[in-house]
């Protein structure tokens, strides 16, 4: 397998609701005037509490300065992994899933925190650049690491610096942070960049005008529900993650729906922001997800974390995520 | 819908339909502009076209792609490509026959939803359709749909699932699970079958070019490369691929698939479509972004596969079919060079022929070709009369005859050449007869003729020479001889004189000067007045008035000559006769040159012949021996000098006999070159010469190789064989070097090269015994490293042993054979080799081996390859 490492400095940063409209100008631009920014890497996820914001320095250049904006100090870079196709088992996990043993795993036996963005297309593994060192260090051996520079993938090499990296403990992972499920179901989908103009007023409407007026029919909605929207434009690529009502305001043909139509429910982590230093959140998840062969996405935000299972297997993977954290 | 670039689509068996498709698709027809059907619907393409709108489909939004039907029924079926990846196929301007009715609609839909990029029909199992799409995490990114498939079971099982897409599908139209998965992980962009198996395609992925065989699918052939989009074969020639990537072309060659055989000069703007041309080989023609002209790629006399070293010739030329700028184009499948191009906005569309380079080529005979497209056109020359004769009085003509009649290769009796070159050119029978009796005094010299010095050079360099270095004339008064009239005339005496009269053939050989041999040969070529005027001028005027009789009274003569002969016989010396003043002034009246040049000579002073020398009809040969006899020492030179500057401004082949063949001569040739062309005849003389002086001259050779050229452009292979033997024998210098030699099998060098120094043809293995005497022979080792040589696989004797010495095949009518026949034994020693197992021996050997069992023959060779046999 390749673990290519992605060209991008990206910023994370989390803009707060009531400040949102000074950063509208700047993230329009982002999401739908692509060709007028030198841009590649952008996500913009609303939950609840904030929009949080993914860029790189290209794009964060069109982002004011307020003092609504908090911004993690560290420099992220992105890491995906490209499976080398070979033998196509029929029923391969998507998500974090595939990656959670080979990758999220040994990342969190090495302290190396990370922050995930799964998006319709592939799963970007978010590290510090000051760990890149050490996240080379630890997945040699299971890939073959690329770099992407100046848009040539380029192989590299595990530096060999080993000199003070501990070896790790391989200690069991309990569950610490708290779980919930909202009751609303999801959708993991994209578009045409071509037919984005013809969406971008409800898309606008849908990222910034959802905290207006309520839509008939949301009062009546219990309070387990959640607000929660996902854009992303990374490389050309567009990814939407909405709930089931929001996709219904599209015009037939215009999303990319697979042919089943899976819909996904929502496991959400952390009663208190996360932070970005504590590492092994994601693997505490996603490796029972992964002993199942549950199919998960996983979206990271700036204060909690998100996964998104199947529907189907919701009540499972709450069983076993809530076994863990008691097993404690 | 925004940003949908429009395409065109030809109908693969309807030549006047195509389809036009941008946000939706258009049917049209092409026909002639003001055919009866035109109607207020028609769109103007081009002066003598225009198109008909048949059909709209708006059925399936978001096109991305778009793919015809390959096979004839049914007719008009489209598969579309949509945004979200799913395959629609669709109709157009049908009546909803059964055939169609089945398929259209029906949907091909992949499991995740993507892009779909790219579509290609299977040419042959036209029930194969490859969709190529966008990557989506891990899942695959070219499917192969089989368009026959009912819906499967599957999909009625997850029928269930499908709320978000389903509202609008009827279910059983649906098709979820394809006949094939390839390119796991990755993204496709462009696809298209090969030709040279329908079961191998070939996809434009994410970073690579990769060939997927449906046999085998777990296994793929792929080439890293950014060249991925808008892959095609080249139709006439399939192992050829072209593909692009932003503004560049490469050119892939499958065979040699590591890389591009050729990449084309890179377009500042990205490329938007490839295309071969289906109607001619080897013409890509190419459309960048925002341009209104077309790039075409000429490849036809690109060699195929290219070498490393060879820079390719490619013919790179752009059309503009039209003002506006191009969305697309498409050649037409059969109309030649045809295409039909659509504007990038509002639906523009112009029908264009590109029009072919034309080539134009003289052939080695008289004709003109000239080629476009796939037209020939032979050109001759329009009907006017005599362009037949122009064409016979044509040198190149001419020439080629002569070289089928053998010209020039007779080298004997050299003055029959002039016979082979059809016998009717006097400066060519000139020509022939003073290299004749040239190369007759040559022969002379060296036989009995003991002239002083180095005279064969004097030979050969003409009359103009020997004069000049004429010396010790004597001057003779010699009565007429037959006439009562006693007064002399003077004429001059020496052997140069003798010589010179030689080369002009008056008197033949020995030292007998007299004419009447030469004479009596002109009696037998009926050249009555030449016959007459040379006895005159040998002062025998009874002969000359017999002459003229024997020509009067001989069938068919002109009984004319009988009143010249009456007109002779009255001569008188008396400078103030009657006769004379008659003589004199009616002369001039006769029509033949020799006839008047006799009075001229009866009725000149002595010493002032200008009416004889100034003749110009007469022939040089007798006029330069004439002079020769009656010219002084002071006098002749001079005139000499005068007929030779005038021979040589009209480059008039007579003055060869004056020049010779020297440097004077290859001025004359030169003039005459200039003036016919005739370098055959040019070449064949001057090979006659001298080695030494006029063969290295640079205009020599230049006549020589361009003769050679020249057989060869008539493809007269073996003519030119034989000029070059002949050439061979006359100038030894002109012969190629050896290009055969034996290596020794040990150190690979030439078993020739190192005993002579310098190889020469044949010289190197007469050592070896592969001719010459058998006692002779020693060298029975390479003389490089001493290694022996290849055994005889009869004899087992070493290459370079005689047969004789060795006992051979012990049948004892073989020797006999080889005593009785020197020749063949000599033959018998040569070495030979089987081109298959590399066994050999004498060439005697061998052959009697042959002769031993014609039965076994074929074993032979297997007899000697085995191993327990003596090899070597």
């Amino acid at each position: 397998m390749e673990l290519h490492i992605l060209e991008h400095s990206l910023k994370v940063a989390s803009i707060e609701k009531e400040g949102i409209q000074i950063c509208t100008h700047g993230l329009i631009k982002l999401a739908f005037l692509a060709s007028k920014t030198r841009c590649k890497f952008f996500s913009l996820t609303e939950t609840p509490e904030d929009y949080t914001i993914i860029v790189d320095e290209e794009g964060f250049k069109e982002l004011p300065q307020s003092e609504h904006i908090s911004v993690a100090d560290a420099t992220w870079l992105a890491l995906n992994v490209v499976s080398g196709g070979g033998n196509a088992s029929n029923s391969q996990p998507i998500g974090v899933t595939k990656i959670a043993k080979s990758v999220i795993a040994p990342l969190a036996d090495h302290n190396i925190s990370v922050f995930m963005l799964s998006t319709y297309q592939t799963d970007f593994i978010l590290v510090r650049e000051r760990d890149l060192p050490m996240v080379m260090h630890t997945l040699s051996s299971e890939f073959t690491l690329l770099r992407v520079v100046n848009g040539e993938t380029v192989a590299v090499h595990d530096l060999g610096v080993t000199n003070g990296f501990v070896k790790p403990k391989l200690v069991p992972r309990p569950i610490i942070h708290p779980l919930s499920s909202p009751s609303n179901m999801f959708c993991v989908t994209s578009l045409d960049p071509d037919t984005l103009p013809s969406v971008a007023t409800l898309l606008m409407d849908v990222m910034f005008y959802s905290g207006g007026p309520k839509e008939p029919g949301a009062s009546s909605e219990d309070s387990n529900h959640i607000r929660f929207f996902s854009f992303s434009l990374i490389e050309g690529y567009i990814s939407l993650v909405m709930d089931e009502q929001t996709t219904q305001r599209f015009p037939n043909n215009v999303l990319f729906t697979s042919a089943s139509g899976e819909l996904w429910k929502m496991v959400r982590i952390g009663g208190q922001p996360l932070g970005f230093d504590e590492c092994g959140i994601v693997a505490q998840i996603s490796e029972p997800l992964a002993t199942a062969d549950i199919p998960a996405y996983y979206i990271s935000t700036f204060k909690f974390d998100h996964a998104l299972v199947p529907e189907e297997n919701i009540q499972s993977v709450i069983g076993a995520l809530r076994t863990k954290s008691t097993a404690q | 819908m925004s940003g949908s670039k429009p395409d065109i689509l030809w109908s693969p068996h309807h030549p006047d339909r195509y389809v036009i498709c941008d946000s939706e698709l258009g049917l049209y027809r092409i026909g002639p502009v003001g055919s009866a059907e035109t109607k207020a619907g028609t769109l103007p393409l081009s002066e003598e076209t225009a198109a008909t709108l048949l059909a709209i489909n708006s059925d399936t939004p978001y096109m991305k792609c778009v793919a015809w039907y390959p096979k004839h029924e049914p007719e008009c079926l489209l598969a579309v490509g949509q945004a979200n990846g799913r395959v629609v196929l669709t109709s157009l301007g049908q009546s909803h026959n059964s055939a169609c009715k089945e398929l259209v609609g029906k949907e091909f839909v992949p499991k995740h939803a993507r892009q779909c990029n790219t579509l290609a029909w299977n040419p042959v199992d036209s029930n194969l359709l490859a969709a190529g799409l966008d990557k989506h995490r891990a899942d695959f990114s070219v499917l192969i749909w089989d368009i026959s498939s009912k819906f499967s079971p599957e999909a009625s099982v997850t029928a269930e699932k499908i709320r978000l897409s389903s509202v609008d599908l009827d279910s059983s139209s649906v098709v979820t699970k394809p006949l094939y998965e390839l390119g796991q992980n990755d993204a496709c962009l462009s696809l298209c079958w090969l030709l040279r198996d329908p079961k191998l395609l070939l996809a434009g992925m994410h970073r690579n070019l990769a060939i997927f065989d449906l046999r085998n699918t777990s296994q793929k052939t792929f080439v890293n490369t950014k060249a991925i989009q808008g892959v095609t074969v080249d139709p006439h020639f399939h192992d050829r691929v072209a593909s692009f990537f932003e503004g560049q072309v490469a050119i892939w060659d499958l065979r040699k698939f590591e890389k591009p055989v050729l990449t084309l000069t890179e377009q500042p703007k990205p490329l938007t479509k490839v295309a071969w041309c289906p109607t001619r080989t080897g013409l890509l023609a190419t459309l960048t972004r925002d341009s209104n002209i077309i790039r075409l790629y000429d490849m036809q006399h690109t060699p195929t596969p290219i070498g490393d070293e060879t820079e390719p010739t490619i013919i790179e030329r752009s059309v503009q079919p039209c003002e506006s700028q191009i969305g697309s184009f498409a050649w037409h499948p059969s109309s030649q060079n045809r295409m039909v191009v659509v504007s990038a906005a509002n639906r523009v569309m112009t029908d264009f022929t590109v029009f072919e380079r034309i080539s134009l080529a003289w052939s080695s005979t008289t004709s003109l070709m000239w080629a476009c497209g796939r037209h020939l056109y032979d050109c001759v020359e329009d009907g006017a009369e005599g362009v037949e004769s122009a064409i016979e009085k044509d040198i190149a003509t001419r020439m080629r005859q002569r070289a089928q009649s053998r010209y020039g290769h007779d080298t004997v009796q050299v003055w029959r050449n002039h016979l082979l070159a059809g016998g009717n050119d006097p400066q060519l029978k000139s020509l022939w007869f003073d290299l004749f009796y040239i190369l007759l005094m040559i022969k002379l010299t060296d036989l009995e003729l003991k002239l002083p010095g180095n005279k064969q050079s004097v030979v050969y360099s003409g009359i103009k020479n020997i004069v000049k270095s004429s010396s010790g004339t004597t001057e003779s008064r010699k009565c007429w001889s037959g006439s009562d009239r006693q007064t002399d005339v003077p004429r001059f005496l020496s052997e140069e004189r003798f010589l010179a009269l030689r080369l002009c053939g008056w008197i033949g050989r020995g030292p007998d000067i007299d004419v009447e041999i030469f004479l009596r040969s002109l009696e037998q070529e009926r050249e009555w007045e030449r016959a007459a005027a040379v006895a005159l001028f040998n002062l025998d005027i009874r002969r000359a008035i017999q002459i003229l009789n024997k020509g009067a009274t001989a069938e068919k003569g002109d009984l004319n000559l009988n009143v010249v002969a009456m007109a002779l016989s009255g001569y008188t010396d008396e400078k103030s006769s009657l006769w004379r003043e008659m003589c004199s002034s009616l002369r001039l009246q006769l029509k033949n040159p020799y006839l008047c040049v006799m009075f001229a000579f009866l009725t000149s002073e002595p010493g002032a012949y200008d009416g004889v020398l100034n003749e110009s009809s007469v022939a040089v040969r007798d006029r330069v021996a004439f002079a020769c006899m009656f010219l002084s020492d002071a006098q002749l030179p001079r005139y000499i000098d005068k007929l030779t500057n005038e021979m040589k401004d009209a480059g008039n082949l007579e003055g060869i006999l004056l020049t010779g063949l020297t440097k004077d001569g290859v001025d004359l040739m030169e003039s005459y070159v200039d003036r016919t062309g005739d370098v055959q005849t040019a070449s064949f003389c001057m090979l006659k010469g001298s080695p030494g002086d006029v063969l290295k001259d640079p205009r020599v050779q230049c006549w020589i190789e361009n003769y050679r050229n020249l057989l060869d452009a008539w493809r007269f292979w073996h003519k030119r064989a034989e000029f070059d033997i002949h050439r061979g024998k006359l100038d030894a210098s002109s012969k190629p070097l050896a290009q055969v030699f034996v290596s020794c099998n040990f150190c690979g060098k030439s078993i020739s090269y190192s005993c002579s120094a310098m190889p020469h043809q044949g010289r190197g293995f007469s050592q070896y015994g592969v001719s010459g005497s058998p006692t002779k022979s020693k060298v029975t080792s390479c003389p490089g490293c001493r290694k022996p040589l290849p055994r005889c696989a009869l004899c087992l004797m070493n290459m370079g042993t005689p047969v004789s010495n060795c006992p051979g095949t012990g049948k004892s009518d073989e020797k006999m054979d080889l005593t009785r026949e020197n020749k063949l034994a000599q033959f018998n020693n040569w070495f030979t080799w089987c081109h298959n197992c590399r066994h050999g021996g004498h060439a005697g050997h061998m052959l009697s081996w042959f002769r031993w069992d014609t039965q076994e023959k074929l074993q032979m060779c297997r007899y000697f390859c085995n191993p327990l046999v003596q090899c070597f």
